[in-house]
């Protein structure tokens, strides 16, 4: 048994209009339900990625300015340091060098001084054999004994020309 | 030779109690045993295709499941502009599923349910309350009747006619497009029999007896008849009836939201 090729059953109209719901209803719980679930995840995951990227790349930039002050930090801190050093070194050596000289005046101080008393000491000691020497020769000449005590002071004051003249 | 091209087979009639009285037997026909089969199809599919969803490294599976999705979303989207109708979407998505498998599963040879004014009918009378609703909705009940008298109050009847049309036309465009295919089809394969065998009639002795008794014509060269009436017209008019319905539930609503 056939239907005619057109033909009016409210039965089948009633049943397709359920149908239509139904699939309505199946096609929405079972393809749009999941693959918007999917869909909204992968939204979520890839949001919050992209949060932790831009929260990583602050942290990043936080790190490099704290770096970058530290390294100020310890590039000031280098300048203080050696240019202290530069002063404690030139008071140093000043002070080595000014010891130096100090030290060079005193020995040649002392040299002169040496030098000033030995020469002292050598006209002295010259002087006595000069004057004994004069005295020596006077005596011989005039055949008698001077006096040494007279002509002491004679004989001084012979040497004492003859040092200057020297 | 005979050729009788005819509806649906009914499969089974009962009598319901009280309801019968109203809409007569119940009268279980192919067409409704076929609209099963196409549900059923449909949900499978999408069963099969939304298994085993990832966020990361979709399968090809997913892919083409979540394509179909933005696809009618962003068909529903581009031609109602913006957002409002997404509960539109649902609905245009299984308007038009059904509509193509029950369409084309005349190719495995049963009877497309669409072969049925009664189903495109059900469906157009769904678009027209909706339809309906939207417009009262928007303009208000008094708004509504009043728009039936637009421009002038003698063009009444017609603004009526052409309201009550609207489903009318989009069933019988769908169910004539459809039905002309199963016509055609009907047609050319009895054609093909008769012509094959009076080809193979030809042949003398009982071979020519055993071969003109096989419609051999049959073969293959329906399928080319079938490229159109089957396959680009049974997606063409899918499509169309999916796209009034959105075109006419979006104006219906009018431009406010």
């Amino acid at each position: 048994m056939t239907q005619g090729l057109v033909d009016i059953n409210s039965w089948t109209f009633i049943a397709q209009i359920l149908n239509l719901f139904i699939q309505i209803y199946l096609i929405k719980r079972f393809l749009f339900k999941p693959i918007q679930e999917v869909l909204k995840k992968r939204q979520e995951l890839s949001d919050e990625q992209l949060d932790s990227a831009r929260r990583a790349n602050a942290q990043a930039e936080a790190l490099r300015m704290e770096y970058e002050g530290s390294m100020a930090q310890a590039r000031t801190e280098a300048a203080r340091i050696i240019s202290s050093a530069r002063t404690t070194a030139r008071e140093k050596s000043d002070a080595i060098i000014a010891d130096a000289n100090a030290k060079a005046a005193a020995a040649k101080a002392k040299a002169e001084a040496d030098i000033q008393q030995e020469r002292k000491k050598a006209v002295n000691e010259l002087k006595n054999e000069i004057g004994g020497i004069a005295v020596d020769l006077a005596g011989r000449v005039i055949e008698r004994e001077i006096s040494e005590d007279d002509h002491r002071k004679l004989i001084d004051e012979f040497i004492e020309s003859v040092g200057e003249a020297s | 030779m005979e050729v009788d091209i005819t509806g649906a087979k009914i499969l089974a009639t009962w009598h319901v109690p009280f309801l019968s009285d109203f809409l007569g037997d119940w009268q279980f026909t192919e067409t409704l045993a076929v609209s099963w089969i196409v549900m059923a199809v449909i949900t499978i599919t999408c069963i099969i295709l939304t298994r085993d969803l990832k966020v990361e490294h979709v399968s090809k599976r997913q892919a083409v499941a979540e394509w179909l999705v933005e696809l009618v979303t962003n068909l529903v989207r581009t031609n109602t502009g913006g957002t409002r109708f997404d509960w539109l979407i649902p609905f245009v998505a299984a308007l038009f599923s059904t509509s193509v498998v029950s369409n084309l599963i005349s190719l495995i040879g049963l009877r497309s349910p669409t072969a049925d004014l009664m189903t495109e009918f059900a469906w157009a009378i769904v678009v027209f309350v909706m339809i309906t609703y939207q417009k009262i909705k928007s303009m208000g009940i008094l708004g509504y009747l009043k728009d039936f008298t637009t421009p002038i109050f003698v063009m009444t009847p017609f603004n009526i006619l052409g309201e009550v049309f609207t489903p009318v036309s989009m069933a019988c465009r769908h169910f004539g497009n459809i039905l002309s295919g199963v016509v055609i089809n009907g047609l050319i394969y009895a054609a093909l029999a008769v012509a094959s065998s009076a080809l193979f009639g030809l042949i003398p002795g009982a071979v020519g007896r055993f071969l003109s008794s096989i419609p051999i014509l049959d073969v293959g060269i329906p399928a080319v008849a079938s490229v159109y009436f089957d396959w680009f017209s049974g997606v063409m008019q899918a499509f169309i009836f999916t796209m009034l319905t959105i075109m006419f539930i979006s104006q219906a609503a009018g431009d406010e939201a």
